[in-house]
Order: C-alpha cells, then structure tokens, then sequence
C-alpha cells in the first residue's frame, strides 16, 4: 500500500522528478537500521528503487542505483556480518532479493539494465569493505567475465570502473582470477575503452608486473604509432616491448579524424597524468616520449615530413588541430621533470620555438606554449663550472626574446597576457642570473613591458604591473631615461604605479599595483627602504579612496606587513628574526605609534573598520587587534583619559560606523589612539564580522519572517528572474 | 537511426543555472553554464558528476557555448573551466566575453561576502577561463572542428545576447538563451532565418504571459520616481552592474532632458562605469535607434548621471542612486539603504529578483521592521516598489520564433513547470510539432533520418539527360544505378562502370514464370495470337514476333509450348530480366487473364 501503484507511484505529483528524487532521500534517510529495512522490504519499497534505477532523470537513476547499495550494506551489517557463502543461502532476505536483481541485470541483454548493475557494484565495492563483499565478488566475477565474452562488449565504461573498483577494494588483493580478469579486459577492449582501464591499474598499489607491463603498453601505443609514423629511418630504440604500435591502434588512427585525435589526446592526457605519479612505471621511457610528443607537434604544425603512409594520414588528420596541439603541450611541459639527451632537448626547444613564433597559433596554444617553455626553461641544467645558464639555454633565449617581444606587440590581448605572464615568471627565477639579465636588457622587452602599462585592454595592463613590478625587483627595469640614472627610473616607476592605483577606471590594475608594492615593501625594495614612511603614507592615502573592495583588503594587507616590520610577526619565535621582541619596549613602541601616525595608518584601518566590504572590515579588525595586543602587554604610553582627542576621534568613528564621511582625522596622537583601541569591543566586532550575510539571512527567525510575510503575497516577483 | 539528445543539468523545469547538455552527430556540446541564484551550497551549480563520469571532460565535451553575461547562464563558468577542469573553447560574442568578468567579479564579491569565501573562485581564475573564450560575431558559421559548426543570431535580452543554431552536417539543432521579440530602448529584437532545425531550444520565462505594454511600465517608473524627487525624497535603485541598470539609466536620462529636472542622478560604483564603456564600444549590438543617432550623441553618454560618491549619501535634497548589489544584501546599496529607511519621503525600487533571505526579499514581501546585525531593529517607513523590466519574449514572442525558426521539434527550459505545459499544448496545437519539457537530469532523445550525401558519375547524369528530359528541381526522378561504398564514400555509376571498377564479370539474372492458356490451336499460333493481343494493349513498347516463333517485348521472351499431358492446353513461358521487373510481373498477370477470342 505504502509504495504500490496504488500509493505514491500512482499519484500526479509522482510525474514530477524532484517528487521522486525527494521520495529516495526520504527513504534514504530512513533506511538506517536493520528494523526498518524489513519495514521497508515488506511493503515492496525495494521494488519500486528497482523500478527507479531506469528513471528518466539521471539524477533519481542514480540516487536509487546509491540507495539499494546503502540497502545492501544495511543488510549485510545486521546478522551476517562475517564471511556468508557467496551461494547466499545464509544472506538476509532483502540483501539477497538485491543480489539477484543484480545478477539478473547483468544477464539481461539490455545495455541500459547491465549498466545499472554494473553501477551499483561499483558503488557498493568503492564504499564497502566488510568481508561479506568478497562473497558477492566470488558469487557475481562469473557473470561479469562472461560480459567480456560479448562482442561488443555491453558498458564498457562502467565495466571498466567495476573492475577497478574491485582492485582498490581489499577484494582484489585477495582474488588472484581479478588479475586475469583485467589482463583480458585490457586486450578485449578498444584503445580508445581500455586507455581509462590502463591508467586505472598503472595507479593501483600492487598489482602484478606483467599486467602493469600490458597496461603501460596500451598507453604507450598511440605514441608508439606516431613515432613509427614519423620515423624517416630506423631511428633510436623506441618503447619498451608490446608498445609497438599494433595494427588495432593504427586501425583506429585510419578510422577517423575525431577517432585519432581522440586517441592521442586521451594518451597524451593519461601519461601526463602517470609521470606525476610515485608509481609510475621504471624505467620512465623519457627519450622516446619526448620524440613522440615532439613529433606530434610537428605533424600538428606541418611542419613534420613523413615518409610512410600513416605519417601522411597523421599529417593531414593533425594539421592546425587546437585540441591535439594543447594536450601535447601539457605533455610536453610536463615531460619537462625528467630530463633528456641535449640532442632532444633542443628539438623541444626547437618546436616550442615554433609555436610560439608562428601565427597560426590560436591563443590558448600560445599560452600553453608558454607555460612549456617556462617549464623547460626552469627545469634546464646549470652549467657545471658556474651557477649560470648553460650555453645550449643561453642560446635559446637569444631567440626567445625577439619573438616574446613581439608577442608582447600582438594584437591579440590574450597573446600579450600570456607572454607577460611568463616574462613575470621568468624573471621571478632567473632575474640574478648574469647570461639573463644580459640578454633581456640586450632587448627591447622592458621598454615594452612599459608600454603596456597602458595598454587598452586592463587584464592586460594588470599584467603589466606585474612584470614591471618584478623586473624592477631586479633591477630590470629601464625606462627611456637610460641606465645611468637607476634613482630617476625607480623614482619614475612608483610615480607611474602610484598613478595608476589613482587613476585606473579598471580593478585589475589596480590590484595588481597594491600586490607590487605590498611585495616591494616586503622585499625591503631599495627606492622603497629610502623614504618608508612617505612611500606607506602615499599607497595608503591612493588605497583607502578606492572603490574596489579588494584594493581596499590590500592595502590593509601592506599596513600589515608595514606594521610587523615595525613590532615584528605576530607570535614569531624565529630565533633569527630580527624582529623586536613580543612586546616591545615602551620607548620603541612610543616611535612606532608615532610612525603610524604620521602614515595616517590608524584613520585608513579605523575608517576601513566600518567598511561596507565585510572582508575589508575583517582585515582591519584583524590589524588593529594585532596592534593592540602588540602595544597592551608593557603598558603602552600613558593613558590618555578623555582627551579632547580622544573624543574627536570617538565621534569620527561614530559617523563612520552610520556609513557617514565626515572630514578627514587629520594628525592625530598615539595616546589617543590607544586609548581608544582599548575601548573598544574589536573582539566582539570581529566575532561578529566572521558570521557572513548568510548567517543573517538563514537564521531560523529570518526564515519564519519571510515564510510569515509571504503568505498572501502574489508570486509576481518570483517569475522575473535576471 | 542516428539521434539528437538533449540534457538539461540546469534549467529544466526550472529558473536558474541554465546548463544543456546536446549530443548530436557523435558531438557534445554543453550550452551554457550558470549558478543559481536561490542557492549558496551545492546547489549553485549545476551536477557536473553526470558528465565527468564519463571520462575526461575535455575530451568528452567538444565545446562549450555561453547565450549571454547574465550570471544564471555563465556564473559557474570558472569553477568548470579552472577547478573541474574544462580546458576545451568556450563560444560566447565579442560583448559577452567582455562583460561576462564584471559579472563574475561581482559574483565573487558576493559569495565572499555571503560565505565568507575569499577563494572561491580567484581572479586570475576569472582571468585564464576568459582566455579559453573563441569570440563569435553575429551570423558568422564558426567550425569548431571538421564537423560541428555553430552560428550566432541576435537575441535582444541583453547586450551581446546571442542564439545559436549547432550543426553536425545535416542536423541542427537551434538553442535561444533568453530573448526578447520586442525592442527596447536600447535592445533590438530578437530574430532568426527559416533555420528549420532539427530542434529548437527555447526559453520560457514569460510561457503563459502576454505582457503589458512595456511603455506603460516605464511610465509607471517615471511616475514614481518623479514624484518622490518633487517631493524632495530620495531614490534608491538597486541594481547588478549591468544589463537593466544601462536601460533604466537611458530612461530616466532622456525623461530628466525632457522634464529639465535638475536632482542629481547617480551611479555608485565604478565597474558601471566600465559596462557603459562597453555599451559605447558596441554600439553595433544596440538598436537601430541608438545607432543611427550614435553619429551626434552617444547614448550612453549621460549628461545627467554621475559617479556617486559616499558621501553624497548624506547630503541634502532629493537625488536618484543606482547602487550595487542588486538584492540590498550587503555593500554600497544596503548602506545607503540603511540610512535612507527611516524617512517616507524617500523611495526604494527594486528592478529585478531578490533571493529569500536578503533584504530586498524582505522589503517586497512587505516586512517593516527588518532585524540587522548586531541586534538592530532597523525601521523601514521609506516606500516600496517592485518593477520588472527583465526583457524576455512572451508566450506570443515565443510562437513567433517558432514560426520564424520552423523546427521540427521544441523543446522548452527555463520557466516553471506548469507554465511550460500551458505553452507546450499551445505550441504543439498550432505547429503540429513534438514539444519536450525535460526536468534536471531528464534526456530527450530524437531520432533524425540521416541525410548522407552519394556522388553521381558524369556519365550517368549524362546518360540520364540523353533521355530527353531536363531535370526538374521540385520533381524528384528515378534513376538507376550502382552504389558503390568504398572508402567511407557514396557513389552511384552506372552498371558498367561498377563493373569495371570492380572488376567482375556480369551475371544475367532472368525471371522465369509458365502461364497455362487453354488453347487448342498449335503452338505457333498460340505465340501469333499473344503477339496481336500484347502489340494491341502495349502501343509503348516494341512487341516483336520473332522468326523462331517466340515473342519480345523489350527484353521479355515468351515462348509457346504444348502441355505434355493436355494437348487443349499451352505453357507460355515467360522470362523477363530484373530491369524489366515491373513489365514482367505486368505482362504475366495479363497474360494469365487469357487472350480475347479470335474475332
């Protein structure tokens, strides 16, 4: 009655999927103990989440494919907890109606009924380790082996994550026959089906050699093609044996065009995923990999000339195909790890080298291309004698550098992102190399990088920041003045950030400006350390007018770091901080406040205190909360009582709490300050700006509000949406 | 059969995270891919779980394609791209792939301060999904790869909206966005060729809605916000940084004009600044109107609306304030809110939809004494007022498309249930067309008959025109032939030539039947009788009666013999080839009728 034809499923609402959806999570949370699964048995609940598993919606499919394996599992944990025969005659009613359901699911000849089974064992093998799943495995692995028997094989994609799911489980390490199994899966499935399968085991803890051998050689085919493909002669030793190249995989490279690619990507993507792995295969085949991916960038670029008839086909399916080309730059920059003989490695150089020159590269293969080449550039040796580049790297940026620069004068605003976003890189690792700094400032890049500071497009001009943020770190940054003036062109950089931090109409930029000089400050930046103050005082007086709340947060940010260069970490112990101790001395202290003051910190943080951002307000509360404790402990300068400052700067901090302006504070005392910090509640205020906007708005008493005021109300609003 | 499916992860049934999965010719693609509103857990965006099962996501979807910068429908596009781990194209128009990070920095900016989630999702992640974007101009057929091409047309709705019709060789399917068949005052109408798709996706917001004439809302607005200026009120309008803000901004620009009315307007935040920039930068996606006075003054250089400063807020006198976020949750707006509630002189006007739980829900649903934080009861006494501007097409809009579009199937997302079934009768009734309203997670699947394209060789045509007849376009003609399928290609050639090709011999193959005819008469005038009666009905054909007694017509023989065991009777044995299948099987069943008597 409860779950027939004649109770929910007959009802209209049942038509409705969420209806149904809801009805399994109802179900679901009542299945929790042992009585109320027979409750639910009895009344042919379980027979309805059969009827469910084939639901229209995926989503009510899948939550009742979840529910019959929490059923299960259920059902195993009441009285057969143990090792019940996987005959199943000591197996509990319920379980036992689900197992044969499964059984007969996998027999049936409808993809669709195999799949459903093949999903629930998955499951219930992923989640359950209780001993009783062996019994299951030993009672279903025939039916599933007999499923390999079919041509073709029905679900292979669930097929292939059962199987793996059983590995990981600690049934597989107990079933030797599992082996096999997946050894036959392997070499029944296509390449293109048995890719996931073979990634799949090369990641398992211990499984046998041989079947690693099998499955590392199923990856490693698509390359092994293509380097067959490519080869104008008998080349090098290839790949290690059974990663020939076999007819099944160049029959799939012939098939189609969307069949090739498929194929390559999926490898490219699956080795560069193995390669990262503790337990990838060794000996890792680096030379041959890297030959291949070099190789497939060529075919990609045309730039490759086959001689046989596969490399022909190769050439034609690959040429100018995006999706190819960006996976074997992943490859490639990952294939950057390991190293290689010089010959190859300057064939990578070589070909990235290509790409980032020529102008059929689509803008995403130019930043990957860039990413590679930072990766290779990074990941190159030292040379032996010095810890400079080696000569073979030095070469190579001699023709990197033209062509960076005329990225940076590309048209394409996603082309001159990304190669100022490697320039930063760069720069970031290598701006005290002697062979580096020579050749960049041999170039016009610098000058250029300047220009983009202004650029149209703001991502850009962002970037730009950056770069000459960091190349100015180093001492790398020139500007038309000449470098005999290195005062004038700092000097004229801060101005220039400083500006735009003013002026910007756009966040980007700006932002970008506040990390700079939050990392200058940092870094103890020459032109920064010559007038600390005076630098602080100017990014904080450009940041508290900014209209963009995480301007706002930085500059907070670099108040802080300015603050623990003053009084040290917050809770530092480095035994080799030059920091001051915990608390510092009355007399430092005095100097510090007075310093805050002159920088106008205190008004930017208190003001920044009642901020309609509520990150920016959590930041200041955390400053002051910082300082307070910093100055509390040794009693900090005299108390200031009620100080007729005190009391302007009281009344200042009302009208900014009422979201009001007011006037600028204007010079204030320390004392004053202090006082004042000590008055208030900053723990409570901080308490209550970490509860988000959302803590208000889903309390229990707003959501009675809203349900009280709604009633009665029309729905018009509801239907105008966006 | 090859099949389209269509999935919707989001928006099916349902306002909110549109997100449709479409499979057709072997391609997917994903259309749209937005956050919910009404959600600020996992709900806010679509399962992807349903799609990363089944393998890699970049090798399994062939392209993303985003309809508009509206958040419902491109707000989940990070989080897929840069943390699920999408890194195939994103298809969106030149104004979209603009405006889409406004939107989604706004985005950001309220679910860190909803949530307190500061890395949700990260600027630069913003940054590098919006380089993945391929941008699209309007009626341009962009291959995405040898296969699948997709085409933009313009939808209204929004700056940059877009519909797009996806095409895998001969099936197509069309999917609207959200559109508007009316122009506004800076939005053209949405419009499409006959297409006819193999499907058309469409939205249904405003399903069983024939709205009220726009100009009597915006008359309605002008009132109000008059009104309250004369009476030395303020006005307060929260708005999301673009879309409505821009339209509403033109309208209360050109009345100010008008009227001289001399209250300052405002807009508070600087990323509107930024989204005029863009509306002045695509000038070409707006109306006619607004183009063609473009040339003497840019519309959306506003004379009368400024940048609004903090501490305006508090100066004296009416004013008007646009100000940012749009459902008075947190921020600029909810400050000025805060102070401006307690007089009834002033005017608050929410232009769009408000989530349960925020303040602007609170204040439409008629609630008075809103409980702030920190224990403060804040007392609203200001008015109220709710208006919708949001630029769908209606249910007659909606038809209109259909009718434009000519599909052979509909299929309806982003409306509610109920309504959708009032349109889809509607739709089905009036088009003779199947219409689908799938729910989140449902699939639809639709068989189309494969159109596979067959080369001719010369010599047929050839041979075909010797006949005589000139072909006609609109008659389809018989023609035979051998289809050759080699090398995943279709040819039809004559025989001949398939033979040769080949290189086979030719077989005759001849059908043979017998036909008992009493007749008592010899054989050879049995064969001169059938020879009269066939030359008399087939005038057509060549009858011939040949030396050796036997009778043709074309390449059918018929030979006269007597029955071995009953001499009033004769066997005609008629054999005719395959050819001349039809005059055969003719030929026999009216030689089985008899021959007329001798006269």
């Amino acid at each position: 009655m409860l779950f027939g034809e004649s109770g929910p499923l007959g009802g209209a609402a049942w038509t409705a999927p969420t209806v149904r959806s809801g009805w399994l999570q109802g179900l679901r949370s009542l299945a929790q103990h042992p009585g109320a699964l027979r409750f639910l048995a009895d009344c042919g609940a379980v027979d309805t989440i059969f009827s469910l598993q084939g639901d229209s919606s995926l989503f009510v499919a899948s939550a009742a494919g979840q529910l019959l394996v929490h059923i299960l599992a259920l059902a195993m944990r009441g009285p057969a907890e143990g090792h019940p025969s996987p005959q199943g005659c000591d197996w509990p009613a319920c379980a036992q109606k689900i197992v044969c359901h499964v059984e007969d699911s996998l027999r049936s000849t409808a993809t669709l009924q195999v799949t459903q089974a093949l999903n629930v064992l998955t499951t219930t093998f992923g989640h359950c380790h209780s001993p009783w799943t062996q019994g299951l495995w030993v009672r279903l692995s025939p039916l599933v082996a007999c499923l390999l028997e079919k041509d073709p094989i029905p679900a292979s994609h669930s097929l292939v994550d059962l199987l793996l799911s059983v590995a990981r489980s600690p049934v597989g390490s107990s079933d030797c026959g599992l082996w096999e199994t997946l050894a036959q899966t392997l070499s029944h499935l296509s390449p293109t089906q048995a890719g996931p399968l073979a990634l799949g085991i090369l990641k398992l803890q211990d499984c046998p050699q041989a079947l690693k051998t099998q499955a590392f050689g199923v990856l490693l085919q698509p390359l092994a093609c293509v380097l067959k493909a490519a080869a104008q002669a008998p080349g090098p030793p290839g790949f290690p044996e059974g990663a020939t190249g076999d007819s099944i995989t160049v029959d799939t490279f012939l098939s189609s065009k969307s069949a090739c690619v498929g194929l390559l990507c999926q490898a490219l993507a699956h080795l560069e995923l193995l390669q990262l792995l503790p337990q990838r295969p060794s000996p890792w085949p680096q030379a041959p990999l890297l030959r291949a991916a070099v190789a497939i960038l060529r075919f990609c670029h045309g730039s490759a000339a086959p001689t046989s008839d596969v490399g022909g086909h190769l050439c034609a399916v690959l040429a100018g195909c995006v999706r190819v080309q960006r996976a074997a730059l992943d490859f490639l920059g990952t294939l950057s790890q390991g190293t290689g003989p010089q010959e190859l490695v300057t064939q990578v150089f070589a070909v990235l080298l290509e790409y980032l020159t020529s102008p059929d590269s689509s803008p995403m293969v130019l930043k990957k291309a860039f990413q590679a080449t930072l990766r290779w550039l990074l990941g190159s040796p030292k040379a032996p004698s010095c810890c400079d580049l080696d000569p073979h790297t030095q070469l190579f940026l001699g023709e990197l550098l033209p062509v960076l620069r005329k990225r940076l004068c590309s048209p394409c605003w996603e082309a001159r992102d990304s190669g100022l976003e490697f320039l930063t890189q760069v720069t970031r690792h290598w701006g005290g190399q002697a062979a580096f700094r020579h050749a960049l400032l041999a170039s016009e890049v610098p000058e250029l990088t300047g220009q983009l500071l202004r650029d149209p497009e703001s991502y850009v001009r962002a970037s730009a920041v950056t770069a000459t943020g960091q190349l100015s770190s180093w001492g790398l940054y020139a500007t038309p003045t000449g470098p005999e003036h290195p005062e004038v062109q700092q000097e004229s950089l801060f101005t220039e950030l400083l500006h735009i931090l003013s002026t910007d109409s756009e966040g980007f930029p700006r932002r970008a400006v506040m990390h700079v000089f939050t990392q200058w400050l940092k870094d103890g930046h020459a032109d920064v350390a010559e007038d600390l103050e005076q630098f602080v005082a100017r990014v904080l007086q450009a940041a508290s007018q900014d209209l963009d709340w995480e301007v706002r947060a930085q500059g907070l940010e670099l108040a802080l770091v300015f603050l623990e260069q003053l009084l040290g970490q917050p809770g530092s112990r480095c035994p080799y901080a030059v920091a001051l101790p915990e608390a510092a001395p009355p007399a430092t202290l005095a100097q510090v406040l007075q310093a805050l003051c002159r920088v106008q910190l205190f008004e930017f943080a208190l003001r920044a205190l009642f901020d309609c951002d509520r990150p920016v307000a959590q930041k200041s509360c955390d400053l002051l909360l910082f300082l307070k404790a910093k100055a509390t402990p040794c009693g900090g300068p005299q108390e200031a009582g009620a100080s007729p400052d005190v009391v302007s700067v009281e009344a200042a901090l009302q009208r900014w709490q009422a979201g009001e302006q007011g006037q600028p504070l204007g010079e204030l005392e320390p004392e004053a300050v202090m006082a004042v910090l000590r008055s208030m509640d900053l723990e409570g205020l901080r308490g209550m700006l970490a509860k988000s906007s959302d803590h208000m708005e889903k309390s229990p008493q707003s959501l009675l509000q809203d349900m009280l005021a709604t009633v009665g109300v029309l729905g018009e609003n509801e239907a105008d949406c966006y | 059969m090859p099949e389209i499916r269509v999935t919707p992860l989001g928006a099916g049934q349902d306002v909110g995270r549109s997100c449709i999965l479409v499979s057709i010719g072997g391609k997917n693609v994903m259309l749209d891919c937005g956050m919910h509103m009404g959600f600020s857990d996992d709900r806010r965006f679509p399962d992807f779980s349903y799609i990363t099962r089944n393998g890699r996501l970049t090798d399994f979807l062939d392209c993303v394609i985003i309809s508009h910068f509206h958040l419902d429908h491109c707000g989940a596009l990070p989080y897929f791209s840069e943390m699920v781990g999408y890194d195939g194209p994103i298809y969106m128009t030149q104004p979209t792939q603009a405006i889409c990070p406004i939107l989604l920095e706004d985005y950001r900016k309220i679910a860190v301060d909803k949530k307190g989630e500061a890395n949700f999702f990260t600027s630069q992640m913003i940054k590098d999904c919006m380089k993945k974007v391929v941008a699209v101009h309007l009626h341009q057929t962009v291959q995405v790869d040898d296969e699948l091409e997709i085409k933009a047309y313009y939808a209204g709705h929004v700056l940059g909206a877009a519909m797009f019709q996806i095409k895998v060789g001969s099936e197509s399917v069309v999917y609207t966005g959200d559109y508007n068949m009316t122009p506004d005052r800076h939005l053209g109408a949405a419009w499409i060729d006959k297409c006819r798709p193999n499907l058309l996706i469409t939205e249904s917001t405003y399903a069983t809605t024939i709205r009220d004439s726009k100009r009597c809302r915006e008359r309605d607005f002008l009132k109000k916000v008059h009104e309250t200026v004369e009476r030395g009120g303020k006005v307060l309008i929260p708005v999301f940084a673009l879309g409505r803000a821009q339209e509403l901004c033109i309208l209360l620009e050109t009345f100010w004009e008008r009227m001289d009315l001399k209250a300052p307007i405002y807009f508070s935040t600087g990323l509107t600044e930024k989204a005029n920039h863009y509306y002045k930068l695509f000038i070409p996606w707006t109306n006619q109107k607004i183009r063609k006075t473009f040339v003497q003054r840019n519309m959306f250089e506003f004379k009368h609306i400024k940048a609004f400063d903090r501490a305006f807020a508090d100066s004296p006198g009416p004013m008007v304030v646009f100000a940012t976020p749009g459902m008075l949750h947190a921020g600029q707006s909810l400050q000025i809110f805060r102070k401006w509630a307690g007089s009834e002189r002033n005017m608050v006007i929410m232009p769009g939809y408000c989530v349960q739980g925020t303040v602007g829900h609170k204040i439409l649903s008629g609630q008075r004494k809103l409980e702030m934080e920190g224990r403060q009861v804040l007392e609203v006494k200001m008015q109220v007022e709710y208006m919708s501007f949001s630029a769908h097409a209606d249910a007659k809009g909606i038809m209109q498309l259909v009718g434009q579009a000519e599909p052979e199937n509909v299929l309806l997302v982003h409306g509610e249930a109920k309504k959708m079934e009032f349109l889809k009768q509607k739709i089905e009734q009036e088009f003779r067309v199947s219409c689908y309203m799938p729910a989140n997670g449902e699939t639809v699947t639709l068989s189309t008959s494969p159109s596979i394209p067959v080369g001719i060789s010369l010599g047929l045509l050839k041979r075909e025109m010797a006949q005589g007849l000139l072909p006609d376009a609109k008659k389809p003609r018989l023609l035979h032939g051998t289809l050759i399928m080699k090398d995943s290609n279709f040819r039809l050639v004559s025989s001949e030539q398939a033979l040769k090709e080949l290189g086979l011999a030719e077989h005759q193959l001849r059908f043979t039947c017998r036909v008992h005819l009493h007749d008592t008469r010899k054989e050879q005038e049995t064969a001169l009788r059938v020879y009269s009666h066939l030359k008399s009905v087939l005038k057509d054909h060549c009858v011939q009666h040949l030396p050796d007694g036997s009778v043709t017509v074309e390449s059918i023989l018929i030979q006269a013999a007597a029955h071995s065991e009953d001499p009033s009777t004769k066997v005609l044995l008629v054999s005719w080839t395959y050819q001349d299948e039809e005059l055969g099987s003719y030929l026999t069943s009216l030689l089985k009728k008899g021959l007329p008597q001798a006269s």
